[in-house]
């Protein structure tokens, strides 16, 4: 029989390979927050297997299973049988979006996008105060959530940056349009374009991101093949800081949050933990950490599309926090700042905010 | 479908919130870890006994089959809904209520998964043996249900052997409390026990009491390789001779092996048959003496090579990618069975011989592993789904293999149940009487048979 689908003609043999052994319910964090195993990725696997066997049809009945998914991969990490979910979620999401099935987050976010060039709509770029060079060295590049929320996290990598002496500038960024494809709609490749063009023509050497999504996005989407191929390298700031010697130092007793986006998917742990054990020698490891870390439940679309589930995936993470017994809690993302700072309750005393706005403050206060 | 005055009366007891019939949850109650699939009318969510109380008196004046689920990680489709009706999901109970390290006991809620246990006994130095591969995941529910072994079977025993008491809600709703918290306990039947493996076919268990034991601090781990699966037996029944009881001994076929290697690092040996040993004590001096009597057996049985790990992390990789046999195995074919056909020790050579000839004689791969300690075998049928002649060829196999272990004096299965897969071969194993037997314990609890109807043979007048 031919496949009605594109998730079927590209990941049959994937699907058909989950052996329902559950171990990814231990992990998924929208599991973890609804003990609902609809929602978990074998509930998902055997409703996609269901549509190969023409049991059920995509629908949307599947809406709330398929569009609620932080890719955060935990379950692809552990899933014994090498099932690559959080792809083939990707791929059922966009046969789902063909046959006119979508969660109205994402057709809203996806409308957003062809009008302006970030996801809030917004029409007014933050400009941070500061005008765009010519030319420099190195370009910085905020992202959504770092240009239109999480300004002051941005407004502190600049001043890091700054105070370092490094050559950048930023640039009229629009989204990086990476989460497009992850939501079930084609990348927007005038957006793409826009920065393309705009990064080649400060002559940068590299782009540094304050967004480990962008960071992806830029280096892994063959839309972004023409930047890569002008040699231009592209690096998460936590990279960009690793071999500096700040001078700084904090008693303060420090933990960290791996990002999804840069942990489990860019296998990046080590950068940011030995920018922190260098000015935070009293630095703890979460209970779950490095590719075992727990999602904030920000990514995939998640926090706009199901926000209480979002919120209560946050506050698994922060009652880790707790345990831990940390006063700080760094992470490299926005994303996962914005949403664990949502999350937070009044009697959680800790702070939450990137590396490099810790890194800026001690830089502050040591002046 | 369920009938609007159900739902209605359903969601009076558990609440909108905790009451489902969508699509994406009856797909997903649809499913354990077999190949079995039956679609629920729909779910519930419940919360407390109370609750599990009143449903039960609503499925049993509405005769609606009622089917209690936990993590859904069986192996022979005992939480698969054969009869649709209603899917009671017990994760959502999953508190620990006493933990009283003194009296060596642990009061838990069905719903608590197995993992969630060990790290709450862990800072104490204790933990519950049994150690099922599905501990991440699994519920102590689903572990009473089964009566779950695992990899130290040999040594510690069963989930039976650490049940002290139960609170259950039985089918018609009454809620009857058995056992207690001691250690000793001959005071009547033993109702405890009967519950114990009962596969949700005689009542709704809602609390557990369970022993707890100190945990040996020191491990030695020992691997030894052999070319002829039948040397690989003889030197697990002379293990079982020698006086020293490991605290776990494994084997893994060729085959098993082989797809270990395809998915990790560890570059197994890709011989016939490897045994995996661990002693336990609370001194190394203690566990290596063990351990030394344990290779002295593997070397006198023509091991291709013997090896002790070097460090705790060479050992805890061994045992992970043991661990993670059953799901490596599933990516070779389509669709798979894991049997769990058990023998007396001294008769697994006789089994893993008997299991390759079965293998041959339908032109069919069946990797082996399992607890070879415990004379409990997993043998894994790997098969194309898809493919009729592959499925009969399939059906046949388990058929021999069933018959091969019952000649063996084994049992057809060790610690997965019965469920829908093994309940055809209820009659091998069992006599008239005893089955008849069975079937008058399950119409004293459920008249009506609601409870995870279809199961266990039990419904067969």
């Amino acid at each position: 029989m031919e496949a009605k689908y594109d998730f079927e003609r590209k990941y049959r043999e994937q699907i058909l390979r989950c052996s329902r052994c559950g171990f990814c319910q231990a992990v998924c964090p929208v599991y973890g927050a609804t003990l609902r195993p609809g929602l978990n990725a074998r509930g998902k696997m055997l409703l996609l297997k269901e549509v190969m066997d023409g049991r059920i049809d995509l629908s949307n009945e599947l809406i709330e299973t398929l569009f609620q998914c932080t890719t955060c991969a935990s379950c692809t990490h552990n899933c014994p049988s090498g099932v690559e979910v959080s792809e083939i979620i990707k791929v059922a999401r966009k046969d789902m979006v063909d046959i006119g099935s979508c969660h109205p987050a994402f057709t809203g976010m996806h409308d957003v996008l062809l009008h302006h060039d970030n996801i809030y709509a917004e029409d007014e770029a933050e400009d941070f105060g500061r005008g765009k060079k010519a030319t420099a060295r190195y370009v910085f590049f905020a992202g959504c959530v770092g240009l239109y929320r999480e300004t002051e996290a941005t407004e502190a990598a600049l001043g890091v940056l700054d105070k370092l002496g490094v050559d950048f500038t930023l640039i009229e960024e629009a989204c990086c349009a990476g989460v497009l494809e992850d939501v079930g709609f084609p990348m927007n490749d005038k957006l793409v374009e826009t920065n393309i063009e705009r990064i080649l023509a400060t002559g940068a050497e590299a782009v540094i991101t304050g967004c480990p999504y962008c960071a992806r996005t830029l280096n892994n989407k063959m839309q972004y093949a023409p930047l890569r191929a002008k040699g231009v390298i592209i690096m998460h700031i936590a990279q960009f800081l690793k071999d500096y010697d700040l001078g700084l130092h904090t008693d303060k007793k420090v933990t960290y949050h791996d990002p999804c986006d840069l942990g489990r998917h860019c296998g990046i742990y080590e950068e940011p933990r030995q920018t922190i054990r260098k000015l935070a020698p009293n630095f703890v490891e979460l209970p779950h950490h490095h590719a075992d870390a727990l999602c904030c439940g920000a990514g995939g679309g998640v926090r706009g599309a199901y926000a209480k589930n979002s919120i209560d995936m946050a506050r698994r993470r922060l009652k880790e926090v707790e345990e831990a017994g940390a006063e700080v809690v760094l992470t490299e993302c926005n994303s996962c700042v914005h949403n664990l700072g949502n999350a937070k309750l009044r009697k959680q005393k800790f702070t939450i905010c990137t590396t490099t706005q810790f890194i800026h403050d001690l830089m502050e206060e040591a002046e | 479908m369920i009938d609007e005055r159900i739902k209605a009366d359903l969601i009076r007891i558990v609440g909108n919130q905790n009451y489902t019939d969508n699509l994406i949850d009856m797909v997903s109650y649809s499913y354990d870890a077999s190949e079995h699939r039956a679609r629920p009318s729909c779910a519930v969510w419940v919360e407390t006994t109370a609750q599990v109380s009143e449903v039960m008196k609503l499925a049993n004046r509405e005769k609606i089959p009622v089917t209690p689920r936990g993590a859904g990680t069986g192996l022979s489709g005992l939480s698969v809904p054969a009869h649709a009706g209603v899917v009671m999901d017990l994760t959502r109970m999953n508190r620990i209520l006493e933990l009283r390290i003194e009296d060596r006991l642990a009061v838990v809620q069905p719903g608590l998964v197995y993992a969630d246990l060990e790290k709450a006994l862990a800072p104490h130095g204790f933990f519950f043996p049994p150690d099922p591969s599905s501990g991440k995941v699994c519920t102590m529910g689903g572990t009473v249900g089964t009566n779950a072994g695992g990899v130290k079977g040999a040594k510690y025993g069963t989930t039976r052997d650490y049940v002290l008491g139960l609170e259950v809600v039985l089918a018609d709703g009454r809620i009857m409390r058995t056992g207690g918290k001691t250690i000793k306990n001959v005071s009547g039947y033993d109702l405890t026990r009967l519950f114990v493996a009962s596969e949700g076919t005689l009542g709704i268990v809602t609390e557990i009491a369970l022993k707890i034991n100190p945990k040996p601090t020191m491990t030695t781990t020992a691997m030894a390789t052999f070319n002829d699966l039948e040397d690989a037996g003889r030197a697990v029944a002379e293990v079982m001779r020698s006086g020293i009881l490991p605290s776990v001994l494994e084997i893994l076929g060729r085959e098993t092996i082989v797809a270990i290697n395809q998915n990790t690092d560890l570059n197994l040996p890709e011989v016939e048959a490897l045994l995996l040993a661990e002693t336990d004590g609370y001194t190394k001096g203690e566990t290596d003496f063990q351990m030394g009597k344990v290779v002295d057996v593997f070397r006198r049985n023509n091991p291709g090579m013997v090896k002790l790990a070097a460090s705790q992390e060479e050992a805890a990789g061994l045992w992970k990618a043991r661990k993670s046999a059953y799901a490596v195995l599933a990516r070779i074919k389509s669709h798979f069975v894991l049997e769990d056909v058990t023998v007396p020790i001294g008769r697994v050579p006789a089994l893993l011989k008997g299991i390759q000839a079965i293998a041959r004689k339908h032109s069919i791969q069946i990797a082996t592993f399992g607890h070879a300690g415990d004379g409990n075998l997993h043998p894994q049928i790997l098969y194309d789904g898809y493919d009729p002649a592959q499925v009969r060829s399939m059906e046949a196999a388990s058929d021999e293999l069933f018959r091969l272990s019952i000649e063996l004096e084994g049992t057809l299965t060790g610690e997965h149940g019965i469920g829908l897969s093994k309940a055809p071969f209820m009659t091998l194993e069992h006599d008239a009487v005893s089955l008849e037997m069975m079937r008058a314990v399950k119409r004293v609890f459920d008249p009506n048979n609601i409870l995870n109807p279809g199961k266990m043979a039990l419904d067969a007048a």
